[in-house]
């Protein structure tokens, strides 16, 4: 284990240089294995080898989210297989980095583009002048509602999430308890902990520059106070409980049974996918606030490509990170907009007018990345576990039994964190 | 078992050799050896393809899986000798044993009722001599060709609220914490019930005929036939049928795996032992802890399956 740490620290360290890692200088275009999982990247790759002649991307799609992690991981472990560029959603980016096995490109110009990117989202990917990953997309969260049923059962927009629970108790009265103001996915970690932060909740302390120590604090009151407010939509009949991802979700979407959708910047273009039937009923408004007239915001999935310690040219490999979504690389970023509905994290196409002007007609014509945008540049700092997916599972497994057996489940947080805290001891952490 | 195989080999090498008074001639003793080797080799080569997968495949992934058993890796201190300390935390694990109770009671209850289903079906299949029991049987067996996984996802379908068959008809969730375990086993049922039957069906198949006639002369009915003569009779199928059914269940894994996502709440990561020696591997990179749980189940595969076979020994096949 320290012999490969001190292996991969060497062979980054020699490439601070002008020279690649290998002696030998490359003949011909490069190769560069990158893994990501939207079916739309190829005509991203496409454009990429056209416009370069000494680099030739070799795409793979090596399964969404934790599939892809699985076999990385195991690339990774066994010390070939792994592609020279992953895609990494911002939550893993500790995991990986724990076990050095992500090249540090603040090495190969990392920092010359550090400021496309807003405070927030460049340091979820990097300690210092170390980076880890550069951001590709982000998921601020917004409110998308059903413009022709709210119209229909008599509500209006609510703006905080005490008037989100009136218009849900207005609505389950309306209709006869046969819609529901939203479904609650108390499946998606990464959901629960975006509404975790935008309520203030900070759950885990981590800083990439000192691995060993961490902090929990899952059960903080601020999470507790989320928790238990959806544990009162729940219990009330007032939000549905399907599982996201699964059909009943998606039909319950589509058919007007939820009224109301809780998403991301991803999110239009996935509510298009899935409801195509209810194409110009929707409409975009920021998330309710705890606070009237506060703008707290939290974020929900994003991603990011990070550069492996297999990667035989990490110079190379780097620019290919940097540039394949890059702020310069307004081609690619058409096809990532139009086609794979990414939220961009670069601040130059963010504010572009393509993107900010760009009218949904799903959404009735609106523009509905003004609503997003704003969102984006208010989220706050947060870190992350270098053991992600354990925790998301103790959370969602706690939350989820707690609504299959009816009990508190601001509990379920405790019991969480008591579990987290060991794990986090056993795995060799000083816990704080 | 394997010395009863070698008996009749070892007697004709020894029948050629008279036995001398006294010392025997080295010459004989030496000849007696060769032959012996030469069949010995025989044998080996017939049973080397199979012995090269068995080692390949089973063994040595075994002896690795228990070796990483005794050790412990941990994200921040890289991987320790840890001797059986895995064991014990999983005997001390409360979740591996909610897991095993699961199966436990799953197993007592799914197996007599699909292997009585599949005795019932070859029974009747077996009697009616019509087309329609050609296609019946074509028919019961359809699911077992249906890939497991793909079966279960189907049966996701049609158990979901919102857009399954029965929405709207009754007000029953197939997928919350109480009806779950039902659910699971009505798939596996519907999965295996085809297979055990044509096993069953073809035991039956193969006994004499003549039997029959002389029970029915005996005044004997159809049904006194089916229960008192022909169920008996094929009780070494049915064993064996039984023996696979408890070998599957206790290592029940694919369906909670495919129906998981549909409800969390009810089906959790540790759902079954096998299911949570998964999710300890890939989910949480705990390979050591999991190889010690997986290497547990194994011993409880594995003794439960002998104690079932040695409780039924007299009517097993597998003697």
């Amino acid at each position: 284990m320290a012999a490969v740490a001190a292996a991969s620290l060497a062979l980054t360290g020699c490439g601070s240089g002008d020279e690649a890692t290998t002696t030998e200088k490359p003949t011909g275009p490069v190769t560069i294995k990158v893994w990501a999982w939207y079916p739309e990247f190829q005509g991203v790759v496409d454009l990429f080898n056209k416009t370069h002649s000494d680099i030739k991307i070799e795409w793979t799609n090596a399964g969404a989210g934790q599939d892809q992690y699985t076999k990385l991981q195991t690339a990774l472990k066994a010390g070939k297989g792994a592609p020279d560029v992953a895609m990494l959603e911002l939550q893993e980016i500790p995991t990986f980095q724990l076990t050095k096995h992500l090249v540090d490109l603040g090495k190969y110009g990392a920092n010359d583009v550090k400021g496309d990117y807003v405070e927030w989202a460049w340091k979820q990917v990097s300690t210092g002048d170390s980076v880890y990953a550069i951001p590709v997309d982000a998921g601020p969260m917004a409110l998308l509602y059903r413009e022709d049923l709210f119209k229909q059962y008599g509500l209006t927009v609510p703006t905080t999430w005490d008037e989100y629970k009136q218009q849900a108790e207005k609505l389950k009265a309306a209709s006869g308890g046969k819609a529901f103001m939203t479904d609650f996915g108390a499946n998606d970690g990464g959901f629960l902990t975006g509404l975790m932060w935008q309520a203030g909740a900070k759950p885990y302390a981590y800083d990439i520059a000192d691995p060993s120590k961490i902090g929990v604090n899952v059960n903080s009151p601020e999470a507790k106070k989320v928790v238990e407010y959806w544990e009162g939509m729940v219990n009330g009949g007032l939000a549905d409980t399907k599982a996201y991802g699964t059909t009943d979700f998606y039909n319950g979407l589509g058919s007007g049974k939820y009224v109301t959708y809780i998403s991301a910047g991803w999110g239009p273009g996935y509510l298009q996918s899935i409801a195509e039937k209810t194409k110009g009923k929707w409409k975009a408004v920021p998330l309710p606030q705890w606070t009237a007239g506060a703008n707290a915001q939290g974020d929900w999935g994003g991603s990011s490509f990070a550069v492996t310690d297999q990667a035989k040219y990490p110079d190379i490999a780097a620019k290919v990170a940097m540039e394949l979504f890059g702020a310069k690389n307004t081609d690619a970023w058409k096809i990532g907009i139009d086609k794979a509905y990414l939220f961009p994290t670069a601040t130059p196409i963010l504010e572009s007018d393509a993107f900010m002007k760009k009218e949904y007609e799903f959404f009735g014509g609106q523009k509905v990345n003004e609503v997003f945008v704003p969102a984006y540049n208010a989220i706050g700092e947060f870190a992350w576990s270098p053991f992600n997916s354990y925790n998301f599972n103790q959370i969602t497994t706690g939350l989820n039994q707690a609504i299959e057996k009816k009990t508190p489940w601001s509990a379920a947080l405790d019991t969480a964190q008591e579990n987290i805290k060991t794990y986090a001891t056993q795995q060799g952490f000083k816990v704080q | 078992m394997t010395e009863v195989r070698n008996e009749p080999a070892a007697a004709p090498a020894a029948a050629g050799l008279p036995p001398r008074s006294g010392a025997r001639s080295t010459a004989g003793g030496g000849r007696k050896r060769k032959w012996n080797l030469r069949e010995a080799a025989t044998g080996w080569l017939f049973v080397l393809p199979f012995a090269v997968l068995l080692v390949a495949f089973l063994l040595l992934p075994m002896a690795y899986a228990f070796k990483i058993s005794l050790y412990r890796s941990t994200l921040v201190e890289g991987e320790v000798f840890a001797y059986f300390d895995n064991y014990k935390q999983a005997f001390d694990d409360p979740l591996v044993r909610e897991g095993v109770v699961r199966v436990l009671i799953f197993g007592l209850i799914q197996t007599p009722l699909m292997i009585g289903i599949a005795l019932l079906a070859a029974l009747l299949i077996d009697a009616a001599t019509s087309r329609f029991s050609r296609f019946f049987r074509l028919a019961a067996f359809v699911p077992y060709a249906v890939p497991v996984v793909i079966g279960t996802l189907m049966w996701g379908f049609l158990y979901s609220e919102n857009v399954g068959p029965l929405s709207g008809l009754v007000n029953v969730d197939f997928l919350s914490g109480s009806t779950v375990l039902a659910s699971l086993g009505n798939i596996v049922t519907w999965q295996w019930a085809g297979y055990n039957m044509i096993v069953l069906y073809a035991a039956l198949q193969g006994l004499p005929r003549e039997i029959y006639e002389s029970a029915k002369m005996d005044g004997a009915g159809q049904v006194q036939i089916a229960l008192r003569i022909k169920t008996p009779m094929i009780s070494s199928a049915l064993v064996l049928a039984t023996l696979f059914t408890i070998m599957g269940t206790l290592q029940f894994f694919t369906e909670p795996l495919i129906l998981q996502p549909l409800n969390p709440g009810a089906i959790t990561q540790h759902y079954t032992p096998n299911l949570y020696a998964f999710n300890q591997a890939f989910s949480f990179q705990q390979y050591n802890y999991s190889a010690a749980i997986s290497f547990l189940l194994g011993a409880v595969v594995f003794v439960g399956s002998y104690i079932f076979l040695f409780a039924t020994r007299k009517r097993s096949a597998l003697r």
